[in-house]
C-alpha cells in the first residue's frame, strides 16, 4: 500500500540520489575542463618553437611568428644564416616584414628600414629592433629571447 | 713703451695645480708653454679663458697647440719673442679670417687623413654656401663662423656629450644668437623659435627619449651649410624620416594647389619649429582641423575631409571597442592572446591609414579602415566568445552551487527522517512491551 509516509520517503531518496549524480557531474565537469587546455595556449616567453621545419625556410625570406602577444620575424639571410628579431617596428609599433629585392627588413607603415642584423638603417624608427637567438634543435626552429 | 715680460712665481707655481681638476678627461699638456703659463696667471678673465679652456679642447690631444692658429713661440718665456712677427704671431684672428684659418688644416683632405681618414673635408665649402658665410662675406661681423658653434678653444669630438655640436645641445648652441632677441635685432627672423622647437615633438624624442636621430636644428637647416629650406624643398628635407607621408603628398591633390598658392608642404599644416604630436583630430571639419583652414563648409575638399576623419574615426572606435572586449576576458582569466595578436593587423591599418591621409582621397583612406575594421569584427567576435564562454562557466558554478545546496538540504531532510523514524520505532517498541 503507498502510503504518504513511503511517497515521501521515495521523493526524499529520488532528490539525493539525483543531487548526488549531478554533484559528481557538476563537480568533475569543470576539472575535465581545466585539465585539458585552451585551444591556442600562450607560449613561454622565453622561447618559442616555430611551426615550421629549418629546410622549409627558403634563402633570402622572411616569415612572421608568434612570440607571446608579439610577433616575431624569421629571416634566413642570402647567406643560408636564421636570425630572428621582435617584428615589432620601434616607431609607432607595427609589424615590420622581409624584402627579398632589397634584403632588408622593412615596415610599410612608415618605411622604416633595418638591416639585417635588426639595425636601423633609415626612415623613423629610433631603435635597432629586439634580437632573438634562433637555433635549429632538430628538425625544429627554435626561437628564444637573449641572443 | 712696450710690456715686459715679469715672471708672476705665484701664479706659475699655481698653474699646474689650476689644471687639476680638469685632469681626468684632460690631455697632457706640454710643460713649456708660455702661452698657457702666462694666459693662465695674467688675472684677466677674458685672456685667461682660452688657457683654462683649452686642456679639453680635442685639438691639444692631437698634439695642435696654440701656435698652430695664433702662430708664436710658445717655448720662449719672454713674451716678446713669443709673440713676435718673426715668429708668425698673428694673435687673435679676424671674425672674417676664422673659417679659412680653419680651413687651412680642415680642408686638407692629406692632412687630415693623418687623424680620421673618415673626417669630412668640405666644411669650409659648404659653409661659404650658408646664410652665416654669405653674410660674414658681404662683411657681417655678427655673422656666425667656426668657432662660433664650436666653442672656441673646447672644441670636442662631436661624439662628446659634452660638446656643443651633440645633438642635445645644437639647439641651445643656435639658440645662443637665434634665441636672442637683442642679438638679432635687425635681421628680422622671429627669434621664437628655440622655445618653440622645445615645445615640439622632435626635441621631446630627442631628450626625453634619447632618440639621438630626432631632428635638432641642424638637421633640417644643414650644420656648415645652414639655410632656411625653401618652399619648394621642405617636402623633401621632412621626407629625408618621414618618406611614406612625403611620398602621398607628392600624388595628392595638394602638390599642385599649394604650388600654385606659395605654400609649403608639411609646415603649412604641421607648423615648422613647434611640430607637436598628430592626432586625427587634426583631419576633419570641426574647429582643431587643420582641413578648415583652407576649405569651406561644403566644398568638395571639405566633403573628402569629412569622409577621411569619419573613416578614422570609424576604425578607431572598432579598434578600442575590440580592445575593451579582449581585456575584459584577458582579465576575467580567458585565454585570448591569438585575438589580441590578429588585432595587431587592425592598430596596422589604422597607422597607414592616417599617413595615407596626406593623399588627400576619402576612398582610398576607407579602403584601408574597412580592412582595419573587418580585423577588429573578428577580434571582437572573438573576445565576445570568450565572455560567453566566462559566462557558461559562471551559469555551470551557480548551477553546480544549486545542486550542492539540494543534495544538503535532501540530506538534512533525509536525517530527519531517519530520525523521525527510529523515534517512532522506540515509541512503538515502548508500547508494545
Amino acid at each position: 500500500m503507498n502510503t504518504p509516509t513511503n511517497s515521501r520517503r521515495g521523493f526524499v531518496n529520488c532528490l539525493l540520489g539525483g543531487g548526488f549524480g549531478a554533484m559528481v557531474v557538476s563537480v568533475l565537469y569543470p576539472v575535465v575542463r581545466y585539465i585539458i587546455p585552451p585551444k591556442s595556449g600562450e607560449p613561454t616567453i622565453a622561447n618559442v618553437t616555430l611551426p615550421w621545419k629549418p629546410n622549409e625556410i627558403r634563402v633570402n625570406s622572411g616569415r612572421i611568428f608568434r612570440f607571446g602577444n608579439q610577433p616575431g620575424i624569421l629571416v634566413k639571410t642570402p647567406a643560408g644564416e636564421l636570425r630572428a628579431f621582435n617584428a615589432v617596428c620601434t616607431h609607432l609599433n607595427c609589424t615590420v616584414q622581409y624584402r627579398e629585392e632589397k634584403q632588408d627588413i622593412w615596415c610599410a607603415c612608415h618605411n622604416g628600414v633595418y638591416d639585417l642584423n635588426g639595425k636601423n638603417v633609415s626612415g623613423p624608427p629610433p631603435r635597432p629592433l629586439e634580437t632573438y637567438k634562433a637555433f635549429v634543435k632538430g628538425e625544429q626552429i627554435v626561437v628564444s629571447k637573449g641572443a | 713703451m712696450p710690456r715686459r715680460w715679469r715672471p708672476l712665481p705665484i701664479s706659475l707655481l699655481a698653474v699646474p695645480f689650476l689644471f687639476l681638476a680638469d685632469q681626468v678627461e684632460a690631455q697632457k699638456l706640454p710643460e713649456e708653454n708660455s702661452c698657457l703659463q702666462c694666459h693662465q696667471g695674467l688675472g684677466d678673465p677674458r685672456v685667461m679663458s682660452p688657457a683654462e679652456k683649452f686642456p679639453q679642447d680635442i685639438h691639444g690631444s692631437k698634439g695642435i697647440f696654440c701656435q698652430d692658429c695664433h702662430g708664436g713661440d710658445p717655448a720662449s718665456l719672454d713674451p716678446q719673442q713669443a709673440m713676435s712677427r718673426a715668429k708668425k704671431f698673428v694673435g687673435k684672428p679676424r671674425h672674417q679670417a676664422i673659417p679659412a684659418l680653419c680651413g687651412k688644416c680642415h680642408s686638407d683632405a692629406d692632412y687630415m687623413k693623418r687623424f680620421n681618414p673618415t673626417l669630412r673635408v668640405d666644411q669650409v665649402q659648404e659653409y661659404l654656401t650658408s646664410v652665416h658665410g654669405k653674410r660674414l662675406k658681404q662683411g657681417d661681423q655678427k655673422a656666425a663662423t667656426c668657432i662660433s658653434c664650436h666653442d672656441v678653444h673646447r672644441i670636442r669630438a662631436i661624439k662628446d656629450q659634452q660638446a656643443w655640436t651633440y645633438p642635445v645641445k645644437v639647439v641651445d648652441t643656435c639658440g645662443r644668437c637665434h634665441g636672442d632677441p637683442k642679438y638679432m635685432a635687425g635681421y628680422k627672423i622671429p627669434t621664437d623659435v628655440v622655445a618653440k622647437y622645445k615645445q615640439s615633438v622632435h626635441y621631446e624624442a630627442l631628450t626625453k627619449k634619447g632618440d639621438l636621430s630626432a631632428p635638432t636644428c641642424n638637421v633640417c637647416h644643414g650644420n656648415h651649410g645652414a639655410t632656411p629650406p625653401g618652399v619648394g624643398s621642405v617636402a623633401n628635407v621632412c621626407g629625408t624620416c618621414h618618406s611614406v607621408p612625403a611620398e602621398f603628398f607628392a600624388k595628392s591633390p595638394h602638390q599642385q594647389a599649394f604650388a600654385s598658392m606659395g605654400l609649403a608642404p608639411c609646415v603649412t599644416c604641421h607648423s615648422n619649429h613647434d611640430v607637436v604630436k598628430t592626432g586625427d583630430e587634426m583631419v576633419g571639419t570641426t574647429d582643431k582641423a587643420v582641413c578648415v583652414t583652407c576649405h569651406q563648409a561644403d566644398s568638395g575638399g571639405f566633403r573628402q575631409a569629412a569622409a577621411m576623419r569619419a573613416s578614422l574615426d570609424g576604425l578607431r572606435e572598432s579598434l578600442t571597442r575590440a580592445t575593451a572586449v579582449l581585456d575584459q576576458a584577458e582579465h576575467a582569466g580567458m585565454e585570448i592572446s591569438q585575438a589580441r595578436f590578429e588585432l595587431r593587423g587592425a592598430s596596422d591599418a589604422l597607422l597607414k591609414a592616417r599617413a595615407a591621409i596626406h593623399l588627400a582621397d576619402a576612398a582610398a583612406i576607407q579602403k584601408l579602415t574597412e580592412e582595419g575594421k573587418q580585423i577588429t569584427a573578428v577580434a571582437h567576435a572573438k573576445g565576445l566568445k570568450a565572455l560567453e564562454d566566462l559566462l557558461f562557466r559562471h551559469r555551470g558554478l551557480w548551477v553546480s552551487v544549486g545542486i550542492i545546496v539540494l543534495v544538503i538540504v535532501g540530506l538534512v531532510l533525509k536525517i530527519r527522517e531517519i530520525d523521525q523514524r527510529r523515534h517512532q520505532e522506540r515509541a512503538a517498541d515502548r508500547r508494545s512491551t
